[in-house]
């Protein structure tokens, strides 16, 4: 018994140190970092890997003679993984996907898609693939190509792909991850809002840009954008948004105040009558006056009172614009109001979700915004 | 060969576990929606009820095996064909579980090592811990390995908290009917309702205080895992999502991202997965090769083994794809649960009270 288990021993054994079948060091990999979709010039399919070069990465910073800490490879093909392969040819390291932290997808893919059909259909091979990365954030490039951006001098760090989800986090954002937007994708009925990107006119740096309206219901083709202000107040109905400021216009000939809302709450009532749906959007916000060019006084009641209800009233005009924007301009439910529906009343959603774009531009929606100061700050009335 | 009761509390719910969260999520979730976890609460009322008539019947006959009283109660040759459809299930079984232990390992981990070898080293190892302590060693390494199992399943359901939405599991019972609950339910209380093994357990116990309050808690706190994770599958993916999902607990933990910081969890927690499948082979190794000993009446059982070890084996090196592995997932819930876990227990537990009473009215 004792040597037939000494021979078992000595099999698993050999079996541990021989197999040597997926040893792969790091000096074999060429790590991709960041990715980029684009349409190429005939219309096919182009997509652009950051890989990261460990080389010029971290070390010291040896004056002028520093390499460059990445390089932006792109190539076209018949679909991702087709094109990842043509990818392969230009380098001498295997493709590692496993450390992507950014998806990137330039405009005009993301209006046209591969050959008529829209992006809904390429989200699987992302999750299919185990060595791929669900936690990578995705973006938009509005009027450009992600291999633009990708090609970007980051200010901070060393490679860009790796910022852009700070960028969303200084914005008072929550980062859009991939996970999330295919959670919002597969479910039917309404829109979806991607971070948008673009590059500035140098062409150097990189622009956070409002989000990019992706139509659920034309198989994820991009639609058109909402500029940086009308995001956040959409992040906001939307629960993705911690901070934002508020101003009051400049028109006004007393001048401005401006509010730094933190933890802006939302609370939304769907209700159902003969007419149909109703939604009613209710927006409360705390926040400090960080700036004040009135001669309104924070410390006195009355003026206090003027404060709330100017900034609350133009608020709430934006956030009645940007509702207005949704259902006459695009016509889509970007504010995932038809999740709501479908969370309160199932029976009629399963009739309503077919049309629900349709539904929601003719729905009547009311909005009421209340921002309420917390702190005046350092100063009183205006010095 | 003895075991306590705690040990097998731990074989029960170590065996289970893994197999269920890894396995049965998804397509509960497909049938059932975001209801899927009301079809996971009913399956543990179901998994409680097959395990409350196995340890009944297990306890009517104290320190006797399977083979062994039902050969006693119905005589040489019924008694060993009613343990036939045992061991078809028991073999199908753990082959199953070696060919998806070896696939989900190549597919995440290991893609260039062929399967062979991934299931000639877990069967390599399991024949050695059964070979040498037989299900005394098991017992120990399920009291081992059963608790930090259940830690890590925790610890890595509350590192996704941060990515949970509460209002995923809305609405309730609005897009799946009764009917769809209900027929959810029944692939997982065919997982729960593996406990049927305890007719064999139930013979090497030492002190059979609280055994029926011990093997259903086991049960339990396996279905309680089950319903948790259900839960929190469908709160960080939604039903959409989840139901595409093959592995959805595995990427669940793939997802855990704090701070951006910790992240890349999914290495870490491939050895639970390991632990589960490692104690489910020994397992049924031993109980394959012990019940056969008493079947052809062979004195050293282990001599067995070198026939359950290769049945094993070979019936995972034939399957030939995945339809394969949901025909026979298939064919344990529909054909050896009601007959290996119902049927023949209440029939063995009728004819044993029966013969009871009759010796009684005859005294």
């Amino acid at each position: 018994m004792k040597k037939t288990m000494i021979i078992i021993c000595l099999l698993v054994f050999s079996a541990v140190t021989s197999s040597c079948w997926n040893l792969k060091e790091p000096n074999q990999l060429a790590i991709v970092i960041g990715g980029g979709l684009d349409l190429s010039q005939d219309g096919q399919l182009e997509v652009s890997s950051q890989i990261a070069v460990p080389a010029a990465l971290g070390g010291e910073n040896n004056g002028p003679s520093k390499k460059r800490s990445f390089v932006v490879v792109n190539a076209t093909g018949k679909n991702f993984m087709d094109a990842g392969q043509n990818l392969q040819m230009q380098l001498s390291r295997t493709l590692f996907y496993a450390h992507r932290q950014t998806i990137l997808v330039g405009q005009r893919i993301a209006e046209q898609g591969v050959a008529g059909q829209g992006f809904l259909k390429y989200l699987d091979m992302i999750v299919r693939n185990p060595k791929s990365e669900m936690r990578s954030v995705i973006w938009i490039v509005k009027g450009g190509t992600a291999k633009d951006i990708l090609a970007t001098e980051p200010t901070f760090d060393a490679l860009i792909s790796t910022t852009l989800y700070s960028v969303q986090m200084a914005l008072g954002m929550k980062p859009y991850y991939y996970r999330e937007f295919l959670c919002e994708s597969l479910p039917k009925g309404g829109a979806v809002l991607l971070p948008a990107i673009s590059t500035n006119s140098s062409k150097k740096k990189f622009i956070y840009s409002g989000a990019a309206i992706l139509d659920k219901e034309h198989e994820l083709h991009l639609i058109g954008f909402l500029n940086p202000e009308e995001s956040y107040y959409a992040n906001w109905i939307k629960g993705r948004q911690k901070t934002l400021t508020v101003t009051t216009s400049e028109s006004q000939k007393e001048g401005n105040i401006s509010l730094r809302v933190k933890s802006p709450k939302r609370h939304i009532r769907v209700e159902k009558d003969a007419q149909g749906m109703h939604v009613h959007i209710q927006l409360h916000g705390f926040g400090n006056i960080v700036e004040n060019n009135t001669s309104l006084d924070p410390s006195e009641a009355q003026d206090l009172g003027a404060i709330q209800k100017k900034l609350s009233q133009e608020a709430e005009r934006d956030v009645v614009k940007l509702i207005q924007k949704a259902q006459k301009q695009y016509k889509v439910d970007i504010l995932g109001l038809g999740e709501l529906v479908h969370q309160k009343y199932p029976h009629e959603w399963k009739s309503l979700q077919k049309n629900w774009n349709d539904t929601f531009s003719k729905m009547t929606i009311t909005a009421e915004v209340h921002l309420r100061y917390h702190d005046p700050g350092q100063t009183n009335a205006s010095m | 060969m003895k075991l306590t009761g705690w040990q097998i509390f731990w074989i029960v719910a170590t065996v289970e576990v893994v197999m269920a969260i890894w396995l049965r999520i998804s397509p509960a979730v497909e049938i059932a929606k975001q209801d899927a976890w009301m079809s996971m609460l009913l399956s543990c009322v179901l998994g409680g009820a097959i395990t409350y008539l196995v340890v009944k019947v297990g306890m009517q006959h104290p320190g006797q095996s399977l083979t062994q009283f039902s050969q006693e109660l119905l005589g040489s040759w019924l008694g060993k064909i009613i343990t036939i459809p045992y061991f078809t299930a028991w073999f199908i079984l753990s082959g199953d579980v070696l060919r998806s232990f070896a696939d989900f390992i190549h597919l995440v981990l290991l893609d260039q090592t062929p399967v062979w070898v991934l299931m000639v080293m877990i069967l390599g190892a399991a024949i050695y811990l059964t070979s040498t302590s037989g299900i005394t060693g098991i017992g120990r390494f399920c009291e081992i390995a059963g608790p930090v199992t259940i830690i890590t399943l925790l610890v890595s359901l509350l590192l996704n908290i941060s990515n949970a939405k509460w209002r995923s599991l809305l609405p309730v019972m609005g897009d799946a009917s009764l009917k769809e609950i209900i027929s959810a339910s029944l692939a997982p209380s065919s997982f729960l309702g593996e406990s049927f093994m305890l007719l064999v357990l139930l013979s090497f116990l030492s002190n059979s205080k609280h055994i029926l309050k011990k093997t259903m808690a086991s049960v339990w706190m396996t279905g309680i895992m089950l319903i948790i994770t259900t839960i929190m599958v469908l709160m960080v993916f939604g039903t959409a999502v989840a139901q595409e999902l093959r592995f959805p607990y595995f990427m669940l933990v793939r997802s855990i991202n704090i701070l951006n910081f910790i992240q890349n969890l999914d290495i870490l927690v491939i050895f639970i997965w390991i632990f589960g499948v490692f104690a489910k082979i020994s397992l049924y190794l031993f109980m394959t090769s012990y019940e056969m000993g008493q079947w052809f009446r062979i004195k050293s059982w282990k001599r067995m083994m070198w026939f359950s070890a290769p049945v094993i084996f070979i019936i995972a090196l034939s399957i030939p794809n995945e339809a394969t592995i949901m025909l026979l997932q298939k064919f344990w819930e529909t054909i050896a649960i009601p007959v290996c876990a119902i049927a023949i227990p209440l029939c063995l537990w009728i004819v044993t009270s029966a013969k009871r009473k009759l010796v009684k009215t005859d005294q």
